[in-house]
């Protein structure tokens, strides 16, 4: 491991993950919030994207990207993402290592109070309220967002699925919520949200690089010290097995079908058979020497692209797949019939070893930068324990055989959805 | 064999510079307290050389559009097992990509080192091509390109290309057509390979958890030594005029998404670094996020924070473009050719020069932070004939005078070609 971490509670139900490297060029401090997903969506997903554009200290838009591009273009970005049934917002910054800052002014310190103030210190009007038409920019922006995402057929017919197999759970709300969600929202709606997101999300800040981890700290426990804190828990419900196979098509003009498979993963928690699975995941349509690729794709010719995805915290896997129309039978089978060869144990060895090694090479390598450890410690926001790649990596290495086959044997499938090419739009 | 060391002190980065034996030039970079190792290795040859000669050779060779990208594709098979079946004996993650001028195969891993590095050097120097594998071939990668036909971003930027240019191949997709891959045979592939797969024509760069001993020791053994080979590219003269100046396609989607080209014509096929430096500069001056435009397009609802400016370059073709999200396309050209009009007559502030330049001295540092950054520079710098550290070198004799001078040559309205996707 090419890092030291430590963990600390700044505030109730904030965990600051310090992570001390100082081979990069660049630090990074990230802010995540997580919440309930739920019917606030909207409005929380706004947040990120409206405290990141101005602060009460520079409430000009370009007076602050200014600043920025005078501590030698710092990245500050929003971001909204799902984890289970979390909702998690995330502020970002980015920025050069301050040795090489040509004046004396830290950059670090600089990034860290900006971060602190869109935090806790937004831009408001005198009475203390978002302005409108900071509102109004940022829900047009976030509808183009949301639009402009599901342009990408592969993400759209992913999107249709996960509505469709996951209807009657939170699960299927979508990170930003819904359209009409974002264009009802107004000033105090947002401005509740964001009273309620100091008081009750979970929050993890992560700091990574060759910085001073304790006046980030207490800059963030001042900060936290004014708010009223009542974290709220976060829970995920998991369906360990599904019931009869949910089938729907649509059509759409598009020039090439997409396939999605989705499956439970037979598991009641994040954790559960976790090692286990993932090595099954990457065997079955991971990489390049899985069965999905290697047999699907190239053997058969059957689509470009098809590969299977785990989603520990939700307890699922979602295999897409890009297929010619009339190929759409063909692959579906031969998605499932390599499915029921891991079942059977009907893989070599070597396929198995090469499962375990590319996925624990993988995992000691997301170190190598400010950004992949970032990725690596913020996604583990609800887990109660942070690990290193390293730990991960050990686990993958402990898998066996029996375990593989156990795991798939668990696996049901729940939906099978076709996005066509045809005449007459899906809903948009 | 000659090994030089390549040091930059306010960097504080280095890298070893390799003239091989064989002809091939080796980078080797390596990274303190890094996990990971990357090695790529690729060859001076894209989409845009579809018309070609080398030594001796009397007349130009046209060969099917979207084969270096074909060839690619192929090179990771042998007549035993594919390069994938190996990597995963290993436990690297490997891939490859076609540009618009380069091929490049690579790797990372962060054990097994060498064994991952033994079969990226053996299979890029094994070619095995049948009419077989080249049929079954031309199935998988007309899937690909028909996906690619569904994305709007993709679409929107090749349609620009076509708008702008008449004549040079930077006009084709970098996958060539269902048709035109059709044209491609074993024959045409061992053409293509044996003149571009020549170690004078090629570079190798490792960065990260690495040393120059384990890198030669695998090399000595494994790099095969092929006669120098010097390639003419045919050079397609372009006029300054762009084919048609609006192209618009559908799509359906909800806001739409432009491209805006603006065509520059040189009888030198290649920019200087200095120019490419100067140009993205001026780019980021008048449509950064400190920009003037960028803040009234955004207050005009015209863009969201999609909107970018990048300088397009390349062997024979170059071009500055603007593109993003808009509900209304042909204003935000407008409004781009007003604020361009509007710098050259009042001039660029110091405060605008001086965010310009430190915003780009903290993007040159950031490039020294990944592996994968640091070895894909190394291959194109190389290709470009300018050392690695010239840009971070360069940058403080830049001047807010060769931004301005820049502004007036660049940037002319009847040169631009605007592709919208609806």
């Amino acid at each position: 491991m090419n890092y030291s971490f430590s963990v600390s509670e700044p505030a109730a139900g904030v965990r600051m993950c310090k992570i001390k490297a100082s081979q990069f060029k660049t630090a990074c401090i990230s802010v995540n919030l997580a919440l309930p997903l739920g019917e606030d969506a909207s409005a929380n997903a706004l947040l990120p994207y409206l405290l990141h554009r101005c602060t009460g200290k520079y409430p000009d838009m370009r007076a602050m990207n200014m600043r920025l591009g005078s501590l030698y273009g710092a990245d500050i970005s929003a971001s909204v993402g799902k984890i289970g049934e979390a909702q998690v917002l995330q502020m970002y910054a980015s920025f050069i290592d301050d040795r090489f800052a040509l004046d004396s002014e830290s950059v670090a310190k600089s990034c860290a109070d900006m971060l602190a103030d869109m935090l806790f210190e937004p831009k408001l009007d005198e009475n203390g309220r978002f302005f409108p038409e900071d509102i109004e920019r940022e829900k047009r922006m976030l509808s183009e967002l949301y639009q402009s995402e599901l342009n990408d057929k592969k993400v759209y017919a992913l999107r249709r699925c996960t509505e469709i197999m996951f209807a009657s759970e939170v699960y299927s709300v979508g990170k930003y919520g819904t359209l009409a969600d974002i264009q009802a929202l107004t000033p105090e709606k947002v401005y509740s949200a964001w009273r309620r997101v100091l008081e009750t999300a979970r929050v993890q800040i992560d700091v990574i690089g060759n910085v001073d981890f304790d006046s980030v700290e207490k800059l963030f426990s001042q900060r936290f010290s004014c708010i009223n804190r009542a974290p709220v828990e976060i829970k995920t419900q998991f369906i360990k097995t599904a019931g009869e196979p949910k089938r729907v098509r649509e059509p759409m003009d598009i020039k090439q079908g997409k396939l999605v498979i989705g499956m439970r993963a037979g598991t009641a928690s994040a954790q559960e058979s976790y090692p286990a699975l993932r090595v099954m995941c990457d065997l079955y349509g991971g990489s390049p020497h899985s069965k999905l690729f290697s047999v699907v794709r190239e053997k058969m010719s059957l689509c470009y692209y098809c590969s299977a995805r785990l989603t520990r915290q939700k307890g699922i896997i979602m295999i897409q797949s890009g297929v010619e129309c009339e190929n759409e039978e063909k692959a579906e089978k031969a998605i499932l019939e390599q499915l029921e060869l891991v079942r059977r144990g009907e893989f070599s060895d070597d396929d198995l070893k090469a499962s375990v090694d590319a996925l624990s090479d993988a995992f000691r390598g997301a170190s190598d930068s400010p950004d992949a450890i970032d990725a690596w410690f913020s996604t583990q926001i609800l887990d109660s324990q942070l690990r290193s790649g390293d730990d991960f990596a050990d686990e993958m290495e402990s898998v066996t055989r029996e375990q593989v086959v156990e795991a798939a044997n668990g696996v049901t499938l729940d939906t099978v959805y076709m996005l066509y090419s045809g005449e007459g739009e899906a809903e948009k | 064999m000659s090994t030089e060391i390549i040091k930059n002190e306010l960097l504080g980065e280095s890298y070893y510079s390799i003239d091989h034996p064989s002809g091939l030039k080796i980078f080797v970079y390596p990274k303190e307290n890094y996990e990971s190792s990357y090695a790529v290795f690729g060859t001076r040859y894209g989409s845009i050389d579809v018309c070609f000669r080398a030594d001796g050779q009397q007349d130009f060779i046209t060969v099917p559009e979207g084969i270096a990208h074909f060839l690619e594709h192929k090179l990771f098979e042998s007549e035993e097992l594919d390069a994938f079946a190996r990597y995963a004996k290993t436990g690297a993650s490997a891939n490859a990509y076609t540009s618009f001028d380069r091929t490049c195969y690579l790797f990372t891993c962060t054990g097994n080192f060498k064994d991952s590095f033994e079969i990226l050097l053996d299979f890029v120097q094994s070619p095995y091509f049948t009419e077989e594998t080249v049929a079954k071939e031309q199935g998988i990668i007309g899937q690909e390109l028909t996906m690619y036909k569904d994305i709007p971003e993709m679409e929107v930027f090749y349609n620009m290309l076509r708008a702008m240019y008449s004549v040079h191949p930077v006009r084709i997709d970098i996958g060539g057509t269902v048709e035109s891959i059709s044209e491609i045979t074993a024959q045409r592939l061992y053409d293509c390979y044996n003149t571009f797969y020549n170690p004078s024509n090629m570079a190798l760069a490792v960065a990260g958890n690495v040393t120059p001993e384990a890198v030669l020791e695998v090399a000595d053994r494994l790099l095969k030594s092929k006669e120098p080979v010097t390639i003419e590219r045919r050079f397609f003269p372009e006029p300054p005029q762009v084919c048609t100046d609006y192209t618009q396609q559908t799509f359906n989607i909800a806001t739409p998404l432009f491209s805006l080209g603006y065509k520059e014509t040189y009888s030198e096929p290649e920019r200087s670094l200095k120019e490419i430096m100067v140009t993205s500069m001026l780019l980021e001056i008048i449509a950064g996020n400190t920009s003037v435009l960028y803040e009234r397009l955004l207050k005009d609802e015209l863009i969201n924070t999609e909107f970018s400016a990048e300088y397009f370059t390349g062997y024979g073709y170059a071009a500055c473009i603007f593109s993003g999200e808009s509900s209304d396309p042909k204003r935000v050209r407008e409004c781009i050719n007003e604020e361009i009009a509007r710098l050259r007559r009042e001039g660029i502030t110091d405060e605008q020069f001086e965010v310009a330049r430190r915003k780009y001295y903290g993007r040159v540092i950031t490039c020294f932070n990944e592996v994968d950054d640091i070895a894909n520079s190394l291959i194109v710098s190389h290709f470009q004939k300018i050392p690695l550290f010239e840009e971070f070198d360069l940058l403080p004799g830049i001047t807010k005078s060769d931004i301005e001078a820049r502004l007036e040559a660049t940037l002319r309205e009847e040169y631009s070609s605007l592709s919208v996707v609806i």
